[in-house]
C-alpha cells in the first residue's frame, strides 16, 4: 500500500463523477438539437463506469492481497442511447419530413436532473473522504512536532 | 525486549496502519458508489486483534494457583503473520454500495485514527518529559 493511494482512488473517483456530469449537461444542453455532425438529431449520451485497478497492471502484481482489492473507477464507456426520437408535428420547421413531423432527441429533463444530483452527490461524498484522509495524514504528520 | 520506547506504542502504531488501511478500502467503495456490479469490500481486525491481545475469552486460562505459568499476551509475538489474517471480505448479495453506512465507517475510523495519533504524541510528550527532568 503507497501512502497516497487513497488520494489516488479518490481522485479516479472525482474524474469519472465530473465525466457523467459533463455528458448530463450535454444532454440537457441538446434537449432540442434536430441538426448534428453526424446527421440527424443529437442522440442522448450514457455514461457506463467500471471498477479499475489502482496502479499499472505490473505494480498489482508485487503487491499484498488486499492493495490487489483496492479498486478505483473509471469512465469505461460513453454509449449513444439507443431510444427512439420524439416525433413532434412541426410543419414550419426547417428540418420537417414531409409529413410536417420533426424528430427531436427524447431526453427526459427528470432523468438527467437525477443522474446529475446522483454524480453530484457522489463527487461530495468523494471530497469529503479525501478530505478525512488528509486529516489522518495531517495527523500522523503532527506526531514529530 | 526492553526499550526506550514502551511496547504499546508499538501496538497503537500497528493498529493505525490498520485504521489506514480500512479508510483505504472505504475510499474504494466510495468511489464505486455507481459503479454496475461492483461489491462492498470491508476490513474487519477488531476480533483478531482482540484474540491476539488475549482480551477475548478464546483460549484464556486462568491462574488460579501461583505456582502457574502466568499466560500473559506479550506484543513480540506479534509479527507480519498476523496482519497477513487480515483479509478483506466481499459483502455478496449486496451489490451496490451503501454510502450512509461507508460515510459512518469512515468518520468512526478516522476519529479513531485521530485518537491513536493523540495517544501516541503524548506518550512522546511523557518520555520527553522524563528526559528533560532528568537533566535537571
Amino acid at each position: 500500500m503507497d501512502f497516497m493511494t487513497a488520494f489516488d482512488i479518490g481522485a479516479s473517483a472525482l474524474s469519472a463523477e465530473r465525466t457523467q456530469i459533463n455528458i448530463t449537461s450535454m444532454n440537457l444542453a441538446n434537449v432540442k438539437t434536430t441538426r448534428t455532425p453526424g446527421g440527424g438529431p443529437y442522440q442522448r449520451k450514457a455514461v457506463t463506469l467500471a471498477a479499475e485497478n489502482v496502479d499499472s497492471p505490473f505494480s498489482v502484481h508485487m503487491k499484498s492481497a488486499l492493495d490487489r482489492e483496492l479498486r478505483g473507477v473509471r469512465v469505461m464507456d460513453i454509449a449513444r442511447d439507443q431510444r427512439p426520437f420524439k416525433q413532434v408535428y412541426e410543419p414550419g420547421h426547417p428540418d420537417a419530413n414531409q409529413e410536417g413531423y420533426v424528430l427531436y432527441p427524447d431526453i427526459n429533463v427528470v432523468e438527467e436532473m437525477t443522474n446529475m444530483m446522483t454524480a453530484s452527490r457522489g463527487y461530495e461524498a468523494n471530497v469529503t473522504s479525501i478530505e478525512t484522509i488528509k486529516n489522518m495524514f495531517n495527523k500522523a504528520l503532527m506526531l514529530g512536532t | 525486549m526492553k526499550s526506550l520506547f514502551p511496547q504499546h506504542m508499538q501496538l497503537v502504531g500497528k493498529v493505525m496502519d490498520m485504521r489506514l488501511q480500512r479508510q483505504n478500502v472505504v475510499m474504494s467503495n466510495l468511489a464505486n458508489v455507481r459503479t454496475p456490479g461492483y461489491k462492498a469490500l470491508r476490513l474487519e481486525f477488531e476480533e483478531d486483534l482482540q484474540a491476539a491481545l488475549g482480551r477475548d475469552a478464546k483460549g484464556k486460562m486462568s491462574r488460579t494457583e501461583g505456582d502457574h505459568m502466568p499466560a500473559k499476551f506479550s506484543p513480540e509475538g506479534f509479527g507480519p503473520d498476523f496482519h497477513r489474517t487480515f483479509q478483506p471480505h466481499v459483502v455478496h448479495g449486496d451489490d451496490s454500495v451503501d454510502l450512509d453506512k461507508e460515510v459512518g465507517v469512515m468518520s468512526k475510523n478516522s476519529m479513531m485514527y485521530n485518537a491513536l495519533a493523540t495517544v501516541l504524541k503524548k506518550n512522546f510528550e511523557g518520555l520527553t518529559k522524563i528526559i528533560q527532568e532528568g537533566q535537571k
